[in-house]
């Protein structure tokens, strides 16, 4: 760890393209899903099941295949007969029921949207057609919609086998809890919720599917944040080997969580593609992507906490109810609910910690990913408990703070959970977060407002971020290791293929940067791609922060290989030791004797002739990159560490709440933040402003909503709200850049304002409504929401 | 999400589009799309028949006619908000028009497809019932005018006959006097109201109120005639202190929204009780301003 | 099916559809336009904004049938490569746009505002861009592109 820099002014924008991916998104040439063509390509539609739960007799799809137009339409239990399976692969697991399920439901539907037949024709309106045509024998049974109710002793059972709904159980006991509650002046308890949201990228899921007999090869364009994953988890379910598999991410119209999963749909245009010999597409519809894509977020969680009447926290015992809807996704739904157990010591000297984790089943769509992953619920969990405590016991939240963070020069420090905390000091970033946010000023001029009877409110927060983690515990086969391949080509231009996908997070744009610095040569002679399993033989994809960490580090360690030899060329044709060769400007340099780095490379590959005797050919690599810092499984103890870093962020929030209406204007936003080494500023503070948005989106205006009988309500953008141009909130970034021990210094971002964001705003929120006695303790903020709360209080 | 057949229509005349209606079963209007086409593409609407009236010239425009002004059905938003005329004659409307939905909806949407299409959430039938406005329907069997009180029946229900097409929209015309103000409740700036509130009023030479009406979108099934409220205001000559409020009591009291997704009943009637009050004292001041012209 | 003629980014287009196929689809699907973006098909997210002789609109709530003898004008009909709209050079450099998918709809929405007023106020600009989704900005750089724009330059056609 080296010293912290100085935050730096913002950079002003500079003039021309700022970005490789501009020039073609905004011409309207990017190549997304929707805009892959194939002559003869041929329409998916699914059949989705109308009811949240029930057994299915029998479906008829012969009333389809008389359509003009149709080429085929099949049922969940033909498909499954000459098909593989999906499966969590963690049965390692003990305390997780294990299932398998197919392509379509065959026997049962568990939510509304659940896919129970296909058709394949001409067009996609043909294909709805025909889907009108198929008659499905649909036993109803009672549907539960809701976690707790779910737990009850008669709720109906979504898998008759298992004798209650609960998918996942995990305990976890960590240090001597007991006796911190026996040696603590009191107990507080809470209960915290967090509504279901859907992380909502602007293009939909969607997959293209060609399979050719002759060959027997299958080439797919999905829009997917994983593609090798997803080829390996399509080669198990059609039987075809990974050689004969390729899988291309095309561009993104985003992703942020929702789709780093295997949908069924996704291996259902391979099984398709397979069968019916043409080229195949299903496009996900907006009313499919709300309903039957995955939401996120929803917990409840009841926690004790032992304290002193300092303000120190000794204790905490959290009991954490995920409402996971359908299980049946791989990778995992219920990961960011165990990623939430890991991280609700955050940034906090806190050792006596026990939880009771409880995935339960419901009858609605699948819980799964999305940005921030499950940590912005133990965030919130810990941050409210703060601000809660130190409300009861008379002590201010940056002392509540001060009193239980981890202290200085203590590092690494592992935390109740077995997280290795490499991070820079908490307290300084609290500093100068307060500085920056002139939190003292915007006290006072709370407290000015208050005499006029308005309420305002401030809130901090604080977070630390896993990020770039190794997921051997949520999906069994996958880890968390990257891979790169740099090849100098031979006329001395820089091709990158990295297994990150991007989703519009500039890697074409900062990755090219990152190479060439290592090469010594402008960003302008390297060109990044990515997403494309026929040329990398594996990578992990963008999820959990993890690009700039692994896909920079790998970038890296793939560049330093190839410069060592070209270094070595270069030292050979001027008859000079290697370690006195430097490399700039696209100049091999010794003294002042230089080598253009082009003609290294032409040596390398055209006039092999001049290279050092016994020297291999060629300047390629392929590298993996691996921290071997992180573990796959938690230990005996179930302590583990998931991430070879871990990112930091802060935020002070400024709000004020219309008592009438409910609704809250942010008046003013903070984000400290630090991702170690910048690769961009001006990128990366657009995702921080993406984040932000998100954040203000999931606490005033989203909410997924269902009946009591488990039909969605909210299939439409006109009913899931989320953020436009009025309601922007526009944070102070300020950054702090603490290094990290890996290559290039990275600790990933793109997360951390997500995490951190809407327990700032809770917290402000509280604080605005302190005169009123109406304490937050929802994520859900949403001016109706927030009216119920205000609603029986006299003054209010 | 594509929309099933149907069988289409492109009328150059109100007579030829009312032949069409008559001719068919489970024919609709096609207007400016906005609220038909969504619905279609849902396959929540399956019209056998699409009769389009984007190009009949007689739908467009306004006249002034014996004190009422006469609207096209098929005068789109985005004129209602920016025609000077308008602006002008009718300052309530180009106000309320323009705070429908977004400006590409406004290019397309119309006053007659709005009015028609009987959203108990959408402003214009609000605005309708509360300037005690009329609509004129086209058949084959000639033309007859319905009084806003009695063409709304329900959510998305109106007491034009599946054979009838909405041709115009008349309303009084705007006098010395007149004040109008209408308040809503949107999450999003764009949005359809989660409540909204239109108080129309006149004050005399004196300054009194003679008239007032109110009605509001987001609190019943139809848009609600909500004037009952506001007639302790008749004969007033200033708004007292609370007596926005007081309106504001008592449209929440009179008014019978429904929950759903953006908001529950409890939450809808503490809306009307802020809008009301809010349009009452904009309608108010403006009934007092020599030169209302929408703008204030 | 109905034959369709129109002029598209200046040039003659024709076409023969089936009356509900969506100008979206047909604009995609049969005349190789696929900047104009599927985002919702329910009118609600602006990604497939195209202009019809000069006017935005949602073309997933637009029948083709409905556009014969009309000027579309779609993301293709506006800048190149070689030569950026100025909205375009402005929301690249002030990196208002990350994945893109949004980014055409955004485009011709201030084609359509900087047409009807060339120096819009910052409310003026979220005001009519707010019809406009976008999940990855937050739209500030989007907004900073277009206020730069209405201070500093004309932003015609």
């Amino acid at each position: 760890m080296t010293a912290v820099a100085p935050p730096q002014a913002p950079p002003e924008p500079t003039t021309g393209v700022r970005r490789r991916e501009d020039t073609r998104f905004l011409c309207g040439q990017g190549e997304y899903l929707g805009d892959v063509q194939r002559p003869d390509l041929k329409h998916i539609a699914i059949l989705r099941s109308p009811l949240a739960h029930a057994r299915i007799r029998d479906v008829d799809v012969s009333g389809a295949l008389t359509l003009p137009g149709v080429i085929g339409a099949f049922t969940g239990a033909e498909l499954a007969a000459d098909t593989g399976t999906f499966s969590h692969h963690l049965e390692a697991i003990p305390t997780l029921r294990q299932l398998t399920w197919s392509v379509l439901a065959t026997d049962k539907v568990r939510f509304v949207g659940e896919p129970v037949a296909a058709v394949v024709a001409d067009s996609r309106y043909i294909a709805e057609d025909a889907l009108e045509l198929i008659e499905v024998d649909y036993e109803e049974l009672p549907a539960v919609n809701d976690a707790e109710a779910a737990l009850q002793a008669d709720a109906p059972q979504l898998y008759e086998d298992w004798g209650d709904n609960v998918f996942l159980y995990i305990p976890g006991a960590h240090g001597d809890t007991e006796a911190a509650f026996e040696a603590a002046d009191g107990v507080l308890t809470e209960r915290f919720t967090h509504h279901r949201i859907i992380g909502l990228p602007m293009e939909g899921h969607g997959a293209m599917g060609e399979f050719d007999p002759a060959t027997g090869r299958l080439e797919m364009y999905v829009s997917t944040q994983i593609p090798h994953q997803l080829r390996t988890v399509v080669s198990e379910i059609t039987g075809l080997s990974e050689t004969k598999i390729r899988i291309v991410a095309p561009d993104m119209g985003g992703g942020f969580g929702n789709k780093i999963h295997m949908f069924r749909e996704e291996v259902l245009v391979a099984v398709l593609a397979m069968r019916v010999r043409h080229p195949v597409v299903w496009r996900q519809d907006r009313t499919e992507s709300l309903t039957a894509s995955v939401h996120s977020r929803q917990q409840t969680h009841k926690v004790e906490v032992a304290y002193r009447n300092d303000g120190r926290v000794l204790g905490l015992r959290a009991d954490i109810i995920a409402d996971v809807g359908s299980p049946e996704l791989y990778i995992l739904g219920s990961g960011p609910a165990i990623v939430t157990t890991a991280i609700i010591p955050n940034c906090y000297d806190l050792q006596d910690y026990a939880f009771e984790l409880r995935c339960v089943a419901t009858n609605k769509a699948h819980m799964g990913g999305y940005r921030g992953y499950g940590q912005g619920q133990a965030v919130f969990l810990i941050e409210r408990v703060l601000d809660l405590l130190g409300e009861k016991l008379g002590i201010d939240p940056v002392t509540m703070r001060r009193v239980n963070m981890i202290p200085d020069g203590q590092r690494p420090y592992i935390t109740a959970t077995g997280a290795v905390l490499d991070c820079g000091s908490f307290h300084d970033q609290l500093t100068d977060l307060l500085e920056a946010a002139d939190y003292d000023g915007a006290c006072r001029e709370r407290d000015e407002a208050r005499e006029e009877d308005r309420l305002v409110g401030v809130g901090l927060a604080q977070m630390v971020e896993a990020t770039a983690p190794n997921i051997h515990a949520l999906a069994g086969q996958f880890g968390g290791y990257e891979m790169a391949m740099l090849a100098v080509q031979p006329d001395g231009k820089v091709t990158v293929v990295v297994g990150t996908k991007s989703q519009g997070q500039s890697h074409e744009t900062v990755f090219a940067k990152v190479a060439a610095d290592e090469l010594g040569i402008s960003p302008d002679d390297v060109t990044v791609s990515d997403g494309d399993t026929g040329v990398l033989p594996y990578g992990t994809g963008t999820w959990g922060s993890r690009s700039a960490v692994m896909g920079g580090g790998a970038i890296i360690k793939a560049a330093r290989q190839v410069r060592e030899k070209m270094v070595a060329i270069a030292a050979g044709l001027l008859d000079a030791p290697a370690d006195q060769i430097t490399v700039s400007d696209g100049f091999f340099r010794l003294g002042e004797a230089a080598i253009p780095f082009a003609q290294i490379a032409a040596a390398a590959y055209l006039h092999t002739f001049l290279l050092p005797p016994g020297m291999d050919p060629g300047l390629s690599v392929i590298v993996g990159y691996d921290s071997f810092s992180t573990s796959p499984f938690p230990d005996e103890r179930g302590k583990l560490n998931v991430s070879p870093t871990y990112a930091t962020a802060a935020a002070a929030a400024v709000v004020e709440v219309d008592r009438a209406t409910g609704v809250v204007s942010v008046k003013d936003l903070t984000i400290l933040h630090d991702c170690g080494t910048v690769m961009d500023r001006v990128v990366l503070d657009g995702q921080i402003h993406g984040a932000v948005m998100q954040a203000v989106g999931q606490t005033f205006l989203e909410e997924l909503h269902y009946d009591e009988n488990g039909q969605p309500l909210t299939t439409t953008l006109l009913d899931y709200t989320i953020p436009t141009f009025g309601d922007v909130v526009e944070p102070k970034i300020v950054h702090r850049e603490t290094p990290s021990d890996l290559i290039g210094g990275y600790r990933g971002a793109g997360e951390g304002a997500i995490i951190v964001t809407p327990v700032a705003l809770a917290a402000a929120v509280h604080d605005a409504l302190k005169p009123l006695g109406v304490p937050i303790t929802q994520a859900n903020l949403s001016p109706p929401r927030l009216r119920d709360l205000l609603r029986g209080h006299s003054a209010a | 999400m594509k929309p099933p057949r149907f069988d289409y229509v492109a009328a150059g005349t109100v007579a030829e589009a009312v032949a069409a209606l008559a001719d068919a079963e489970d024919a609709r209007v096609l207007a400016g799309g906005q609220s038909l086409v969504p619905l279609m593409n849902l396959r929540l609407a399956r019209p056998s028949l699409l009769v389009d009236v984007n190009g009949v010239a007689a739908l467009s425009g306004f006249e002034v006619r014996n004190g009422t002004l006469r609207f096209g059905a098929m005068c789109r938003h985005r004129f209602l908000e920016t025609d000077p005329d308008v602006r002008e004659r009718a300052p309530i409307v180009a106000e309320t028009a323009g705070l429908i939905g977004h400006v590409h909806i406004r290019n397309r949407g119309t006053l007659g497809g709005s009015i028609a299409h009987a959203d108990p959430v959408a402003e214009l039938p609000a605005l309708l019932v509360a300037l005690g406005g009329q609509v004129v329907a086209s058949s084959t069997a000639g033309e007859r005018t319905i009084p806003a009180a009695e063409l709304f029946e329900g959510p998305f229900t109106t007491s034009l006959e599946p054979s009838e097409l909405l041709s115009a929209v008349e309303i009084p015309a705007h006098r010395q006097g007149d004040g109008g103000a209408f308040s809503e409740f949107v999450l999003r700036h764009g949005d359809f109201a989660t409540a909204g509130v239109a108080v129309i009023l006149h004050r005399d030479g004196s300054g009194t109120c003679d008239a007032l009406r109110v009605a509001g979108c987001g609190l019943g099934p139809t848009p609600v005639d909500l004037s009952a409220a506001g007639e302790f205001l008749l004969g007033e000559s200033a708004l007292g202190s609370g007596a926005a409020e007081e309106l504001g009591s008592r449209v929440a009291a009179a008014a019978e929204p429904t929950g759903d997704v953006h908001g529950s009943a409890k939450y809808r009637r503490e809306l009307a009780a802020v809008l009301a009050a809010d349009a009452v004292r904009r309608a108010w001041a403006r009934a007092g301003s020599s030169d209302w012209s929408g703008r204030g | 099916m109905t034959g369709v003629r129109f002029s598209l980014n200046g040039e003659a287009a024709e076409v023969d559809v089936e009356p509900r196929e969506l100008l979206l689809d047909t604009l995609r699907d049969r005349l190789a336009m696929t900047g104009t973006h599927a985002a919702c098909e329910q009118g609600a997210c602006g990604a497939c904004t195209v202009l019809i002789d000069g006017n935005g609109v949602r073309s997933c709530l637009m029948f083709t049938v409905q556009v014969g003898g009309s000027e579309v004008r779609t993301i293709e009909g506006v800048g190149s490569p070689g030569s950026l709209h100025p909205i375009q050079q402005a929301l690249s450099e002030h990196h208002g746009l990350q994945c893109g998918f949004c980014t055409p709809g955004i485009v011709l929405t201030a084609l359509e505002l900087f047409e009807t007023d060339p120096h819009p106020s910052r409310q003026q600009i979220v005001e009519w861009m707010s019809g406009n989704l976008c999940r990855c900005t937050g739209y500030i750089n989007i907004i900073s592109a277009l206020e730069a724009l209405a201070g500093t330059a004309e932003a015609r056609s």
